[in-house]
């Protein structure tokens, strides 16, 4: 099969995708978890840091039952050309084999010494799992970190021919270089957000003596929020945007809208779930939720938390790779097809994915708006009442527009 | 050529109030007083300030300019101590100021100046004017915080009230004439302010008892008030936010 994949750099561009094991669930067909205590596969590589318990957590790769290039099944980046029935068997096939560790670097040992050199990994690698009893338990999600299958209590792990990434390595030789610093070089060198949330996790980067394990969930967000704020350093000091300009982009029954403004920074994400959606568990209702910034960013932890950082990055991306600055504001309607949570990778790759088609340019806000109505089926009135920023650009005077102004 | 030496906390007041608006300002001198205007990023509101000489325990200065970096004279200002006098100065061959606080000598590089504006106060026809105890204006604004997004002024003949209306709640203060120092208004004016940019502004004010507002309707607010004791005085003006469209 041939699978179209976008705007991937480094080595997973090379990677083969074609020859990925699709297992037989993504063909519709029943998949069981093996029913063995030993599991031998590829790892794409992937590991899952829990967050409960801590600072005492499961840790732990996460392997399907069978060989090959499996770089796909932890490779959010590529997941977009893909449907529910797919990406849900990418994941259900990866088995979480779990330890209980502190997260505290020093105090890993081995087995610890092994899920790093793994999450360092620049292709999948050949695992043998033991376990204390047989994988069990469905699919599990995590809302902000990509689902995953069935999991088990790790006895063993055993590794052969991991090869590293030289520039994951590099980082992880580098104990004077602070886990910020690292994210943002990691970034620069083309490393994929995904591994660079990999290797944050597996407790690879920061100063030496206060490496820790980061819950994947956490991890995620903080690479997101890291890169986005860097990145917004530089797009606060750059021209604005000439026109008002609407991006779009639909997938997984999601429809992801973005309107670019020529004023200074400011950003808002604002979803709509319609009933029975993921986080909308209501029969009749549509649930909106959203958040905000100004100019100089937000103190307060956004309440949509991890989707929040995630647009906010992508937004980020685009304007710095085109050089101007604007106001963003990221519109989301989820339909009722959009029952399972994927993770925030759906939000990040979506608006990556908006920011690099075409949009529609037009001369004002208000044209702009009329076009973002004909896109959703909530109605106009309703995202203009509920979005702090598009109220903001309507109704807000500025200082500019009165006699005698000269800045 | 620039040295002074200025009580912390009347540079903490200069620096609070610039900062509600900028992270950077040009600061410009003269031989007996400094001036800052600035105007925030989305141009929703400016101040405009004036310190004189006398707000400083020592002052010397040439005409000219500095921009300065607001949030590392914050962190200068954290490591004094109460009644500390902070030392200033201009070194002119490495361009940085010399900072002086305690023991510790801080050199600080300064900001370019070139892409600073100095923007122009736009004329304003302000009909009403009153004079407000700060912290009644403090009252209405921690009242409304949890209400609405939004607040509106109003000045009528006979006092001055700040509403916010939200989904389902609304809350409103109060001041009948005799509670306020002075009130000129013939007729009724209402203007509608974004309460981020209205109440960073008021939390700003730390040592003006009162401060002077001048309104209009659908029209900005003009806010003047006092600094360190009556040796500098400052002005905010603020954009209104207009619903009917």
């Amino acid at each position: 099969m041939d699978l179209p994949i976008r705007r991937l750099s480094g080595k997973a561009a090379s990677a083969r995708l074609s020859r990925v094991p699709i297992p037989s669930m993504a063909r519709g067909e029943p998949w069981t978890p093996p029913a063995s205590r030993s599991l031998s596969g590829t790892s794409p590589p992937g590991i899952f840091i829990g967050r409960y318990g801590y600072p005492k957590v499961n840790v732990g790769p996460l392997l399907p039952p069978f060989h090959g290039d499996t770089t796909l099944l932890d490779l959010p980046e590529a997941w977009l050309d893909f449907d529910f029935p797919e990406i849900i068997a990418f994941r259900f096939s990866l088995v979480r084999g779990m330890r209980r560790m502190a997260v505290n670097v020093s105090e890993g040992g081995r087995f610890l010494d092994q899920l790093q050199e793994l999450a360092l990994a620049a292709r999948p690698a050949d695992l043998e799992l033991a376990f204390s009893r047989s994988p069990r338990g469905g699919m599990s999600s995590d809302r902000v970190a990509q689902p995953f299958g069935p999991s088990a209590p790790l006895l063993q792990m055993g590794t052969s021919g991991v090869k590293t990434d030289a520039r994951l390595e590099r980082v992880w030789g580098d104990g004077d270089l602070r886990a910020g610093a690292a994210i943002l070089r990691l970034y620069d060198e083309g490393v994929e957000v995904s591994r660079i949330v990999r290797a944050l996790s597996a407790g690879v980067l920061g100063l030496e003596d206060g490496r820790k394990l980061v819950p994947t969930r956490w991890s995620i967000t903080a690479v997101d929020d890291a890169l986005g704020h860097r990145l917004l350093e530089d797009v606060r000091t750059l021209p604005l945007i000439d026109d008002f300009r609407v991006y779009e982009s639909v997938r997984l029954d999601n429809r992801f809208l973005v309107l670019l403004l020529p004023r200074v920074w400011s950003y808002e994400l604002l979803e709509a779930w319609f009933p029975r959606t993921t986080w909308n568990p209501s029969t009749r209702e549509i649930a909106m939720i959203g958040d905000s910034e100004g100019y100089r960013g937000r103190k307060a932890y956004a309440s949509i938390r991890g989707c929040y950082y995630a647009a906010r990055f992508a937004v980020a991306e685009a304007l710095a790779r085109e050089g101007r600055q604007a106001t963003a504001i990221v519109l989301r309607e989820t339909h009722p097809g959009h029952f399972l949570p994927l993770g925030v990778w759906n939000v990040r790759e979506n608006v990556r994915r908006a920011l690099h088609q075409p949009y529609m340019s037009f001369p004002d806000l208000t044209q702009a708006l009329s076009y973002v109505g004909t896109r959703f089926e909530i109605p106009l009135e309703e995202w203009v009442r509920q979005s702090a920023v598009i109220s903001f650009a309507l109704c807000q005077r500025r200082l500019t527009d009165y006699p005698g102004w000269a800045g | 050529m620039f040295s002074a030496k200025i009580r912390s906390e009347v540079l903490k007041e200069i620096t609070d109030v610039i900062s509600t608006l900028v992270d950077e300002a040009k600061f410009n001198l003269a031989a007996d007083s400094l001036t800052v205007r600035a105007v925030d990023p989305a141009h929703v509101a400016m101040v405009d300030m004036t310190i004189g000489k006398d707000a400083f325990e020592d002052f010397k200065a040439d005409e000219g300019e500095l921009g300065l970096d607001l949030d590392k004279i914050k962190e200068v200002l954290r490591l004094a101590r109460a009644g500390d006098v902070i030392s200033l100065e201009h070194d002119e061959d490495r361009n940085r100021l010399v900072v002086r606080v305690g023991n510790i000598t801080r050199h600080m590089a300064l900001v370019d100046t070139a892409g600073m504006s100095d923007p122009k106060v736009p004329n304003l026809d302000l009909p009403a004017k009153l004079v407000v105890r700060t912290d009644e204006l403090r009252q209405g604004i921690k009242a409304s915080e949890s209400v609405s997004d939004h607040i509106a002024l109003l000045a009528t003949p006979d006092g001055f009230e700040m509403v916010s209306e939200g989904d389902a709640d609304s809350v409103r203060l109060d001041l009948p004439k005799d509670l306020l120092d002075e009130l000129q208004s013939k007729e009724k004016v209402r203007s509608l302010f974004p309460l981020d940019y209205f109440s960073n502004m008021v939390k700003a004010l730390s040592s003006a008892k009162t401060v002077t507002i001048f309104l209009g309707n659908d029209y900005p607010v003009r806010i003047e008030f006092g600094l360190a004791g009556d040796a500098g005085n400052a002005t905010f003006l603020l954009a209104p936010r207009i619903e009917s469209e």
